[in-house]
């Protein structure tokens, strides 16, 4: 009943609080990874760019940051997967006006955002593996 | 984020039905009431007329006038690019001189970006949102109107500087120090300017975005929501993000040019490096802003050329939200030249070409869509499929420059200058063209020339590309951006008046488009209703003209209503769903639920008034008078400003309904509260959007100061004095307790406690001021001198920045207590009380923040 809409507001978003989350989960993985490594480079950079040893100390620390956000990000894409339940129905375009397909499109857009954010690591990492110094 | 739901005062109603029922739906309509609701509805939405036009604040007007306004600009800085153009048709002309040439460019470029592509998405967003989701209106019309104000103010502020050649001209980016050494008042009138329109991007992001998450027709959940919405929604929250670290940044820079605060100065430990990184915070994501709202456009055309539902919702969905997010670590592929760690470079190099992705995936469902579809090329798919040609090639030479060792060799020559023209004109003016060709019916009732569109596209599209395609090659051959002539020997000669040819064609082409599309119209007769065929809620509406927005609001259970759902156009004429009259002859409009659109509330919104303009004017003042270093004009203008505010808020926001009035009968057997408070009242959710634009400021001010100390070995500087640590604290202390206290009155007056609460809210304000004046003694007590070096300087600015935001608090403060005494806020009516609570919330954070910043870290450092 619409009079209890109010109530009704708390209830869906407590709901699908877990999805709201999740939605953002990949790519805010993807951002505090990308600050991580930015940051971290830079101040060491600054403040002790001449020491090798510092540097590979870094690159190790932010390889094992990677890792972290890739593992991360996996368990999201699982669990927008579990959300998204493709196997079960096969649907892939939710336009219908149900409980289930919001639901369901929440878990399939969470899910496509954890491969981009995970593609995204993943390049945002490379310079890590390559690059041996500052400059 | 999401609090416990509250009480308004009404009981639900066991009576209500929710969601109506198909043989409800199918039930005649009373034609008397059927004309009883419509004039009822007329007579409350009728525009005012004669000189009373300018206070209309219905979203169909202002969005007009803010399209209007935008068009305008784009075409003075067209004008300013075709001169441009003409100095650098041949070697060594001097038509026009070096100065002149660099004001030029510089408006040419800002008034694109600030003037044209950022008002222009909320213009259009103004003026189809709340047809996209059947709504009557924006929630917060009169914010609308005040933004278009401000916007209008300040941009012929800025572009009319032009015509007394003191323009700004160090560059739109405004790097220092050319820009803070720049002679003459040029520098200050872009930053001050520009911020001003800044505030009002800012207050139709929290519009649009508020419009689309709480003012959707019932029954749309989130996954029927057109894609335009979720374009809105990316976009509005990207410039929340984004806008911000520029406002900092502009705060610290006018603090340099008008009182010599050192923040980009290495002589006394600034660094012009800071200005860089908050330019291009914001200057980056700032492309996929006027990108993203465009492509948008096309995402609406594309089905309707098509003729089928778009290809792939969801995965645009996921585009359109990881473009949002990718587009935020971009920003140093603008400063690879600047001598950052290579690694620090790759960085942002990997994330360049990352965001190519989701950029592709879009184009990729759009091409599937007309693939499968049964494609008519009408003229807006005309222009699509021109944008996604120019597009396309501006995204291959993105992913070129994107390389940090091929931007070495490129950086800073017309190779750039080529590549940015290609996006945006792709990703931005054709689309928008198609828009306004395919929404011309929309917003008028009237259609623009087919046959002048063609030569119109054919126009832009060659001249472009002639224009532009040259100066890749240009670039390549050396030639920099921004030099006002060169020497005939570079051999740059014709491909240079090629570009100027070109130029001209495109120009020709908005010409014959301007004439067109303001040419008088009273003779054509109306366009069809629906004349693209189209299956979106838009076209639902009332040909000629009526300014009710939608005649009833439909309850909506697909994605294209119009092709799926039958008879709904018929049963919104005939007032079948909701809101089909208003026997108050009150501005109405529904509220729904963020994510299924269940209705929940009947909101009242504001109508025509002056004050929004008044408090522009006032608001224009504060910032245009620091221009000339007119001090107490400003603060006086700031004051009045204030002022209006705090009028047009209480005579308008929250008004408690009568008694026997609290519950609106909307139709379909559902009764809806009127007032609402908490995150179930549109204005706590745009409190809470406009508070989260400024933390992000505040952090970026923080930023600032974490930059200093990474960057410079000096900062702090050895011996020097620090905020005293007593004063700090106490402040500190004090603020946080007028913050528990302001809590507490809202929580003890929903009990009823109102005498408590009032206590509380006279505690609330004295505990601010006290703790303001400590927080501010701490540090101007210390000795702390900002003209001497950025340390002093930085603490002195995110002082200045807290007890700004705490003096704004106790304005609000004093507001509910007003509230409480004079029965504006009563236990069941507190929205005034929440969203005051959810300001010092953030107020709270930052104070805290605010104080270990300048408190603790630099004795720890």
């Amino acid at each position: 009943m619409a009079g209890t809409g109010k109530n009704e507001e708390t209830k869906t978003l407590a709901e699908e609080a877990d999805s709201l989350w999740l939605i953002t989960f990949a790519g805010s993985i993807w951002a505090v990874h990308f600050l991580v490594c930015y940051c971290a480079t830079a101040v060491i950079c600054a403040k002790l760019g001449g020491d090798a040893a510092a540097i590979l100390m870094l690159r190790l620390a932010l390889g094992g940051v990677t890792l972290v956000a890739l593992a991360g990000i996996a368990f999201v894409g699982w669990r927008s997967w579990l959300q998204w339940d493709f196997l079960d129905d096969g649907d892939y375009v939710h336009n219908l006006a149900r409980k289930e397909d919001r639901h369901e499109f929440l878990g399939h857009a969470s899910f496509l955002l954890s491969i981009i954010s995970f593609i995204g690591v993943i390049y945002v990492s490379l310079p890590v593996l390559f690059l041996e110094t500052c400059q | 984020m999401i609090m416990a739901s509250t009480l308004t005062g009404a009981a639900p109603d066991s009576n209500n039905v929710y969601p109506p029922t198909e043989e409800m739906l199918a039930k005649p309509v009373d034609e008397a009431a059927t004309r009883r609701g419509a004039e009822e509805l007329r007579e409350t939405w009728k525009t005012p007329k004669g000189f009373r036009y300018l206070t209309a604040v219905n979203n169909s007007e202002v969005g007009k006038w803010y399209a209007l306004s935008a068009f305008f600009f784009m075409m003075c800085a067209g004008v300013l690019g075709l001169l441009i153009r003409l100095q650098l048709a041949v070697p060594g002309n001097d038509f026009l001189s070096a100065d002149r040439f660099n004001q030029f460019f510089t408006m040419h470029g800002s008034a694109m970006m600030f003037l044209f592509a950022v008002p222009m998405f909320e213009a259009i967003s103004i003026l189809l949102l709340p047809g996209l989701l059947g709504a009557r209106d924006m929630p917060f019309p009169r914010l609308s109107a005040y933004g278009f104000w401000c916007f209008i103010i300040g941009g012929v502020f800025v572009m009319g500087s032009i015509l007394f050649g003191v323009a700004p001209n160090s560059g739109w980016f405004m790097y220092p120090p050319l820009a803070t050494e720049a002679e003459g008042i040029g520098s200050d009138i872009w930053l001050l300017g520009l911020s001003f329109i800044e505030v009002a991007s800012i207050a139709a992001a929290v519009e649009l975005i508020v419009g689309v998450l709480k003012c959707r027709p019932p029954g749309m959940r989130i996954n029927l929501m057109p894609l335009y919405g979720w374009y809105v929604l990316v976009v509005g929250g990207m410039i929340l993000f984004a806008f911000p670290p520029l406002i900092a940044g502009d705060f610290l820079f006018e603090l340099q040019r008008s009182f010599d605060w050192p923040f980009f100065d290495p002589e006394r430990g600034g660094d012009p490096m800071l200005w860089q990184h908050l330019f291009w915070i914001f200057g980056h994501p700032e492309v996929y802003i006027i990108f993203l709202p465009s492509i948008a456009i096309a995402a609406m055309v594309v089905p309707t050329a098509a003729q089928r539902p778009i290809v792939g919702y969801s995965w645009i969905v996921l585009s359109a939200v990881g473009t949002g997010f990718l587009s935020f670590g971009l920003w140093v592929h603008h400063m690879f030249t600047t001598g950052l760690p290579s690694m620090s470079l790759g960085f942002f190099s990997a994330a360049s070409e990352a965001v190519v992705i989701p950029t592709g995936i879009q184009l990729f469902a759009f091409v599937a869509t007309l693939m499968v579809g049964r494609v008519k090329m009408s003229l807006p798919m005309l222009f699509i499929a021109g944008a996604l040609a120019i597009f396309t090639a501006g995204g291959l030479t993105g992913v070129m420059v994107a390389l940090a060792p091929f931007d070495w060799q490129a950086h800073d020559t017309y190779f750039v200058v080529a590549h940015l023209h290609y996006t945006l004109f792709g990703g931005m003016v054709f689309p928008l063209m198609a828009g306004v060709y395919y929404f011309y019916p929309f917003f008028t009732k009237k259609t623009l020339s087919v046959r002048t569109g063609r030569i119109v596209f054919w126009l832009m599209f060659v001249g472009f590309n002639v224009t532009f395609m040259p100066m890749h090659f240009t670039g390549l051959m050396g030639m920099p951006r921004r030099v006002y002539t060169y020497p005939s020997v570079m051999g740059w000669d014709l491909l240079n008046l090629i570009s100027t040819i070109g130029a001209f064609i495109v120009a020709a082409g908005f010409v014959l488009f301007a004439i067109d599309l303001l040419r008088p119209r009273g003779k054509q007769p109306l366009a069809a209703r629906n004349p693209w065929k189209a299956g979106t809620l838009e076209w639902s509406h009332n040909v000629p003209e009526e300014n009710w927005g939608s005649r009833s609001v439909p309850y909506i259970t697909s994605r294209y209503p119009l092709w799926e759902q039958e008879n709904i156009v018929e049963r919104m004429d005939k007032g079948r769903y909701y809101l089909p009259d208003a026997p108050d002859l009150k501005r109405e409009t529904l509220v729904t639920t963020v994510l299924d659109a269940r209705p929940i509330q009947c909101l009242r919104v504001t109508g025509p008034t002056w004050i929004t303009i008044l408090a522009a004017v006032f608001t224009g003042g504060a910032f245009i008078f620091p221009t000339f270093h007119w001090y107490p004009p400003a603060i006086v203008s700031g004051g009045a400003a204030i002022a209006c505010i705090i009028y047009w808020l209480w005579t308008a926001t929250s008004q408690i309904p009568a008694k026997d009035k609290e519950m609106r009968d909307v139709g379909l057997s559902l009764k809806l509260p009127v007032y609402a408070s908490g995150p179930d009242s549109v204005g706590w959710w745009g409190v809470w959007i406009t508070m989260l634009g400024d933390a992000t400021a505040f952090a970026s001010l923080v930023f600032g100061y974490f930059f200093y100390w990474t960057a410079k070995p000096d900062f702090p500087p050895a011996g020097t004095e620090h905020a005293l640590a007593g004063p700090l604290t106490l402040g500190v202390a004090a603020l946080i307790a007028s913050w528990a206290s302001i809590y507490g009155a809202r929580v003890v007056n929903r009990k009823g406690k109102v005498a408590t609460a009032r206590t509380l809210l006279i505690a609330a304000p004295v505990l601010a001021i006290l703790g303001s004046g400590l927080f501010y003694f701490s540090v101007a007590g210390s000795g702390l001198d900002p003209t001497s070096h950025v340390y002093p300087a930085i603490i002195w600015a995110v002082m200045i920045w807290t007890i700004v935001h705490t003096g704004g608090g106790v304005i609000m403060q004093c507001y509910c207590l007003a509230g409480s005494l004079f029965g504006k806020v009563t236990p069941e009516h507190d929205s005034d009380l929440w969203n005051v609570t959810l300001y010092w919330h953030f107020v709270c954070l930052t104070v805290v923040v605010a104080g270990l910043t300048i408190g603790l870290m630099p004795r720890v450092m």
